[in-house]
């Protein structure tokens, strides 16, 4: 037991035994796609022409706010391009399913149908339609675990999109699904509403991804930092249809636990060459989501 | 011989249907209530079948729990190997109980191991978990368990299970 919390020399053993356990989580989803299947096929005909209606309303509005985010994106590679800095691009997107929640209520992690024979590796971000859901954990055969970002074991950097103010967000250490925004100092903007964006410092995730919204700030003046409880934007507890973002093939960087999902992202690529090229040694120093 | 694996495959599917109900989605106040099937079915079949379940069996169980719930491996493992040892220790008296005293040993024995998965989770670092409710699972699990004893019953003596 401890060399698997300690070390992950049973990696191996772990993914060898998955391959038994698929049935179960299977045979387990099958209420769910059952009651899935009856609402499709057992759905009026009057509702499904006014759901067409309403999905051609929302593709019309969705167009329009499209080609207003193409001018944007294209003034922000503009404005990049004269800082000679590359956007990082979002990579491709693989859509899964959440087949299963942790047992557990203090561990919030999700299971999702897709694994390692679907190019599902460890530190890839989940997302769904609203925001940031959380990164890969453990990779099974054909499941991986998601630690989700209001587990407790999770801290990831983000910024306040109105401003730029950074801030460690980590999950709740109670059941509630919020995030806390941790070392905030007393003088920091931040106010309830306030969206907070993830600043891909930790180099996971993506950069400029919606994961929260601030509900609360509370500044005691006898304490050295404020206390600001977030929301998740993602439909955590009701949505069943997320993406995994599957990134281009960089070499994962080691980190020695198992519950330090390996980083790779987009901004991997960017950030590592740069510092050789300039001739420093660097090691990654660790960050937020190695905690 | 062909009794032998036909009682085989009843012993696995029970403990399918167990793992089943572990791993179900409850809604989240639910969640400390849930009955510990895996346990329960576990402690079962020791009780009825010392000569066949033991300590090696409770190991892979609890291995293929560990799995299934993405836990630490070998948490749930070495609590049920504890909890099929003391089961076996006491599987004569036990038979010997009324529905009500197995009950009460019931709400032990899985208090027992729920406490030791909370010890063994806090000490490797998994759960930050202080209150004791989740020990409600066992009073739930000896609130079901005459129903759930007399159901395997009737499994194992329809299938001739022995």
């Amino acid at each position: 037991m401890f060399a698997d919390s300690r070390f992950g020399y049973l990696e191996k053993i772990r993914f060898g035994l998955g391959y038994a356990t698929a049935p179960v989580y299977w045979v387990a989803d099958v209420p769910t796609r059952v009651s899935l299947w009856i609402d499709d096929v057992f759905v009026s005909h009057t509702d499904l022409l006014q759901e067409n209606e309403l999905l051609r309303e929302q593709l019309l509005i969705s167009q329009r706010e499209l080609q207003f985010m193409e001018s944007l994106t294209s003034e922000n590679s503009r404005l990049l391009e004269l800082r000679e800095a590359t956007e990082a691009i979002s990579g491709e997107v693989l859509p899964a399913e959440i087949i299963n929640i942790s047992p557990d209520p203090y561990s919030k992690r999700v299971l999702i149908n897709k694994g390692a024979n679907d190019g599902v590796v460890t530190g890839q971000a989940l997302l769904d339609a609203n925001g940031l859901m959380g990164q890969v954990d453990e990779v099974l055969p054909s499941t991986s675990w998601v630690l989700l970002v209001t587990d407790f074991h999770h801290v990831m950097p983000v910024e306040v999109n109105r401003n730029g103010e950074r801030a460690l967000a980590r999950g709740s250490r109670t059941t509630a699904s919020e995030l806390e925004l941790e070392f905030v100092t007393q003088t920091q903007d931040m106010l309830a509403g306030d969206l907070l964006v993830s600043s891909g410092m930790g180099q996971v995730y993506p950069k400029n991804y919606p994961v929260a919204e601030i509900i609360s700030v509370y500044a005691d003046p006898g304490q050295d930092f404020a206390v600001v409880k977030a929301r998740p934007l993602a439909q955590i507890a009701s949505t069943r249809h997320v993406m995994v973002v599957l990134e281009n093939e960089t070499a994962p960087i080691q980190v020695n636990s198992i519950r330090d999902p390996a980083a790779t992202g987009p901004d991997a690529d960017e950030f590592l060459p740069l510092p050789v090229a300039q001739g420093q040694v660097i090691r990654r120093a660790p960050t937020p989501d190695d905690q | 011989m062909q009794k032998r694996a036909h009682a085989i495959w009843v012993i696995f599917f029970s403990f399918f249907v167990a793992y089943l109900l572990a791993i179900v989605p409850f809604p989240e106040w639910a969640m400390n209530y849930r009955p510990e099937w895996v346990p329960m079915v576990l402690i079962y079949w020791v009780m009825a079948l010392p000569h066949r379940l033991g300590i090696g069996s409770a190991w892979c169980a609890g291995l293929l729990l560990d799995i299934l719930e993405g836990s630490t491996l070998g948490l749930n493992a070495i609590s049920l190997v504890i909890l099929a040892y003391v089961t076996l220790s006491l599987h004569q008296r036990m038979r010997m109980f009324t529905s009500l005293q197995q009950s009460g040993l019931i709400f032990v024995l899985v208090g027992l191991n729920l406490m030791l998965c909370h010890w063994l989770q806090i000490v490797t670092g998994q759960t930050i978990n202080v209150s004791l409710l989740f020990l409600m699972a066992a009073l739930t699990s000896a609130i079901i368990w005459p129903s759930l004893f007399q159901l395997l019953r009737q499994i194992r003596r329809s299938f001739d299970v022995h």
